[in-house]
């Protein structure tokens, strides 16, 4: 059994600032780390992994420095990693990104089931998983909070729906996006940690795909969207009444009596 | 308390900073040492009232009015000590300095934060994350600590290894004294690194647990913020190899920031107590070393020698948290061992050994432990020397043997040129065991320091020092 | 490609148990604002089962409702959903498409962007229409801390947009329109297969009256026990900060804000919330705000009818206790 999980680097959000007036986002104090959610996709493959012979590959798009998250990924036990880079890879959409996951994936080949975190923390968008399904042909099931069943031709899953949790059980080959609330992701050892940092790192730039790949879908040739500008927006203002220390006991007595007042306009 | 105090309290604070409500008032008078430590714990006293001042300057004048009328005085921070430091035993002025809590400068070019008295350890985190270069070192435990309190308890905890204590990092200091007068040490600005004019009354007031003065305002040294941090987990089948582990650490020439040792059960009860996980599955007790460095590199090469040395001593797989989430994750669990096992136990001794002597240590409490047929679990600053021993509760019930026992955690130690108290303090807890560590003569000449700062007795009363006689 | 190719707006009208959900008609409000700056006619998709009042989507401004009907589509199964989707799509050709980023609307548009080989832009706040027509698509990432202007370089332009994010169209009655009642041109296929639907979701923050929410200032779990018996008291539920959900304290589903749900209650209580951006976003509809948060310069203080500045774990209790008084009284 193969299971891909795909990762991506993204900067260590709670370093990263945003300046309201200037309208800028500032990486410069960030760090970088495989993103979180990831790292939920990880640990779902090595408990699949614990329960068959499977192999577990981490494949990841980003700059050559983003080989990091593919060693991180080794050092928490999957077998190997690719990391796509190239110039022309770059400024890529979720589409072109989807596109070309999908690419390598066909390359690698006799893929049973392909991992996801739901979003990423800086694009936001949750939509790479169920895109790269598509451009596979691969059905999937979004948003797993908990693996049920684990067996060599299928996967019974949780996944919330509509208004409710639904139990889905999805055949390989197939992809699944997982939630935070899957599984706590276990640490890495530090021994494969050592040995990982001395390897290479698997990279396939657009030369290594043959009929896989057409160079015109990748990067920003192959993205069907444009960021025209960002801004950071700045906090709603409203009218507001405080208290502060000395006067909590009047605080609570009218607080206390708003909060009754929608009892009685409820009723 | 008498109606005219309240009235000449209000005069100095304002009307809505005294409050005589009872619950409050017993609430203002307990500690966390009553959670933790509940079955040996004394109780406080009702009848106390709580003032609330505004400033150095009202601070002065209650204190003054409280000399004059030989009224007792408890100075109350965030109330997160743990050797029963402030509960009034007598009904007393409980003076809460909740009110001083700004951040006064960040200072750059020193490397120097100002606050006052009760801004709280959060806070002051929360403040240095805006901070792209600096950042404190120590995190004794509880983040709602209060800066004060930290200093006048000479907090340590967790990350104490590498930069120290409390004491190492207060640079200056402005308090009230028993008899009213604003002093202030460490200079105009308190941001000297020398400073040689007459005694270190600082260094005096730091750890004097309240019993000297008020603090009302502290200056404290920040660090360059290390550029790569990791913490790790190593997991052990026997507790004496965990220990024998540190000192062999330090002697390669590498300072963590922490290395702190915890034990199965308890850390697994912590981990749940907030709906975590502790991610080593093996072995039966840990040591989780944080460490701090400017380079990856220099991080993974000395986790390379400590991965070595670990093996030698046989302890199990070694796993390394890099992001800062799993590393903060970490943390908290360590942070929220005594809460969660408060239930369980009966009290934790807070004693510290040279390093070079804690396996030592190990087997005779394991000694200690078989004498009295029961369990002594331990959790530690192992890198500092630091161990909190546990006397766990038997059916629920302080064992009869809990008094013996404890003088025996502590006589070991001092034998072994140990403390009988680390980071926690004397508070009322441990007066009984000074004896053991300490001389007549240091005694009394520390009681003549307390009856010189205060004639009256009237600041924190039974708490830290006791009266000697010749 | 040239533009007159594509015209029209196409509005995904989900449905579920044959109920229409209400995001379509939020969607159905905003597509007829871009309608009237293109000039263009409004489509709505409904894919369910046999029995839906597709009408209501007319009464919403819809001028032609394409309904798929099926019993299969009684099941959330997005790829039976793609298929006909793309389909129907193909055959209308409009230079807009509408989804709701429901979860299920999040999971299934993307696969019909990549089916289409056109760009999808996630969970917009503001969409408007610029001097050349093009679809000007504004959103929030970086953990929503930016929002980003997008546009699309290919047709059809397609966006999610979040529950509760724009007002609903009023419901007219009197509006006309046309029903075209279809098969679905594909069929299931069994890749994946819903098994079961385990439980509805218990609680159901979007529609509460009253929460109580708590932010980072609650610094551990047990918090929300506090928090919960506040909720209880005055006959609502929690919810919490991103943050909160992210160390894990409580699950996604009472997450409050951009990416969690957006409220629009009676009463809503902030516990230690700083007030960022992204949570006032979710917050902005409440009636009254209450923050309570020992930071007196705190951001929620900014947006908040009332402010409290405390400690949640001294303030909640004695709120509660005032609370429970005041009831005795009143009974």
């Amino acid at each position: 059994m193969k299971i891909i999980v795909l990762i991506k680097q993204v900067p260590e959000m709670e370093r990263v600032k945003f300046d309201t007036t200037r309208g800028v986002i500032n990486r410069k104090s960030a760090g970088v780390e495989i993103n979180p959610f990831d790292l939920n996709a990880l640990e779902a493959a090595l408990q699949i992994k614990e329960e068959f012979a499977a192999e577990v590959i981490a494949l990841s798009m980003g700059p050559t420095r983003a080989e990091g998250v593919i060693k991180e990924a080794i050092a928490r036990g999957a077998d190997d990693g690719i990391l796509l880079t190239d110039r022309k890879f770059s400024g890529a959409d979720t589409r072109a990104t989807a596109y070309l996951l999908a690419s390598a994936i066909d390359k690698i080949g006799n893929v049973d089931l392909v991992i996801a975190g739901e979003m990423t923390v800086d694009g936001d968008t949750a939509q790479v998983g169920p895109q790269t399904a598509e451009y596979l042909g691969l059905a999937h099931i979004a948003y797993v909070t908990k693996l049920e069943e684990i067996t060599e031709d299928y996967l019974t899953v949780v996944a919330p729906t509509w208004d409710g949790n639904y139990s889905k059980k999805i055949n390989y080959p197939g992809l699944i996006t997982v939630t935070k609330d899957l599984n706590t992701p276990r640490l890495p050892l530090l021994k494969r940690k050592l040995e990982v940092r001395e390897a290479e790192v698997e990279k396939w730039g657009i030369a290594d795909f043959e009929t896989e790949l057409d160079p015109q879908d990748v990067g920003l040739k192959g993205s069907c969207t444009r960021v025209r500008k960002i801004e950071v927006p700045s906090p709603v203002e409203r009218e507001g009444k405080m208290w502060t220390g000395d006067q909590l006991r009047e605080a609570i007595t009218e607080v206390a009596q708003i909060c009754q007042e929608k009892d009685r306009m409820g009723e | 308390m008498k109606e005219e105090i309240i009235k000449k309290l209000e005069e100095i604070v304002g009307p809505n900073w005294v409050d005589t409500d009872s619950e409050r008032v017993i609430s203002y008078s307990r500690e966390q040492t009553n959670n933790a430590y509940d079955l040996v714990t004394p109780q406080p006293v009702e009848g106390s009232v709580i003032v609330k001042p505004a400033g150095a300057q009202e601070i002065a004048e209650v204190l003054k009015y409280a000399n004059q009328e030989l009224i007792k005085v408890i100075p109350k921070g965030a109330g997160t000590g743990l050797s029963a430091n402030a509960i009034p035993t007598e009904p007393s002025i409980i003076l809460s300095v909740e009110r001083l809590n700004s951040i006064l400068e960040v200072d750059e070019e020193n490397l120097m934060v100002s606050c006052e008295t009760a801004v709280t350890l959060g806070d002051l985190i929360e403040e240095l994350k805006k901070n792209d270069k600096l950042y404190f070192p120590l995190h004794p435990g509880d983040e709602g600590a209060q800066i004060g309190g930290m200093v006048a308890m000479n907090a340590g905890g967790v990350r104490a290894v590498k930069h120290g204590i409390m004491r190492d990092q207060v640079k200056g200091l402005e308090a009230v004294l028993p008899t009213g007068e604003i002093v202030s040490f460490g200079g105009k600005f308190g941001k000297l690194l020398k400073n040689n004019a007459g005694y270190d009354l600082m260094q005096l007031l730091i750890g004097s647990e309240g019993t000297l003065g008020v603090i009302t305002k502290v200056v404290l040294k920040l660090y360059p913020e290390p550029k790569a941090t990791g913490t790790l987990i190593i997991p052990y089948q026997k507790r004496r190899n965990a220990f024998q582990t540190v000192p062999k650490i330090l002697q390669e020439g590498i300072i963590p920031m922490a290395i702190e040792y915890m034990e199965k059960e308890e850390i697994e009860d912590a981990a749940q107590g907030i709906g975590k996980e502790w991610p080593s599955k093996e072995g039966d007790s840990y040591l989780m070393v944080i460490l701090a460095e400017d380079k990856e590199d220099t991080l993974y090469d000395k986790a390379k020698v400590i991965g070595e040395i670990c093996e030698e001593v046989g302890a199990g797989e070694i796993l390394i948290a890099e992001t800062n989430a799993e590393q903060q994750n970490i943390l908290e669990i360590r942070s929220h061992v005594l809460p969660a096992i408060a239930d369980k136990i009966v009290d934790s001794p807070d004693v510290t050994v040279p390093r070079s002597k804690l396996a030592e240590y190990l087997d005779q409490l394991d000694q200690l432990a078989e004498k009295y047929n029961t369990k002594i679990p331990v959790i530690a600053h192992a890198g500092d020397g630091n161990l909190h021993p546990i006397i766990l509760k038997e059916e629920g019930e302080v064992p009869s043997y809990y008094d013996q026992l404890k003088e025996e955690i502590y006589q070991i130690a001092v034998e072994l040129g140990g403390t009988v108290t680390g980071e926690h303090g004397v508070g009322m807890l441990r007066l009984k065991f000074l004896p053991l560590q300490l001389s007549q003569a240091e005694q009394q000449i520390m009681w003549k320091i307390k009856e010189a700062f205060d004639p009256n007795e009237i600041l924190n009363p039974g708490k830290a020092v006791v009266k000697v006689l010749n | 490609m040239t533009e007159k190719e594509y015209n029209g707006i196409f509005v995904f009208a989900e449905q579920r148990g044959g109920e229409i959900h209400h995001v379509s008609y939020e969607l159905l409000n905003k597509a007829e604002e871009l309608a009237a700056e293109l000039n263009c006619p409004i489509f709505a998709a409904l894919l369910g089962p046999t029995g839906i009042k597709a009408e209501e989507l007319i009464y919403r401004g819809a001028n032609k409702v394409y309904y798929l009907e099926d019993q299969a589509f009684g099941q959330p199964d997005e790829l039976f959903y793609k298929e006909n989707l793309v389909d129907l799509i193909d055959e209308l050709k409009p230079e807009i498409i509408l989804v709701g980023a429901t979860n299920f609307g999040r999971s299934l548009a993307p696969r019909v962007a990549a089916a289409l080989d056109t760009g999808l832009t996630a969970d917009c706040t503001e969409l408007r229409v610029d001097q050349a027509g093009k679809l000007l698509q504004i959103r929030p990432a970086f953990s929503e801390n930016i929002l980003a202007q997008i546009e699309t370089v290919t047709y059809p332009q397609m966006a999610t947009v979040r529950y509760k994010e724009f007002v609903e169209r009023k419901r007219d009655g009197t509006l006309e329109g046309e029903i075209i009642k279809k098969r679905p041109t594909k069929v299931q296929d069994q890749s994946v297969e819903i098994l079961e639907l385990l439980e509805q979701q218990e609680i159901n923050i979007a529609e509460a009256e009253v929460v109580v929410a708590g932010g980072k200032g609650i610094k551990k779990a047990a918090g929300f026990e506090l928090l919960q018996r506040l909720a209880t008291e005055l006959g609502g539920v929690i919810g919490a900060s991103r943050d909160i959900i992210d160390v894990g304290y409580l699950s996604k589903e009472y997450q409050i804000g951009y990416s969690g749900y957006r409220i629009a209650p009676k009463i809503y209580i902030a516990c230690g919330i700083s007030g960022a951006p992204q949570h006032v976003a979710g917050i902005k509809e409440a009636d009254k705000i209450i923050a309570i948060n020992t930071d007196p310069s705190a951001p929620i203080f900014e947006v908040a009818d009332y402010g409290i500045v405390g400690d949640l774990y001294q303030v909640i209790p004695r709120l509660i206790e005032e609370v429970e008084e005041d009831e005795r009284r009143d009974n």
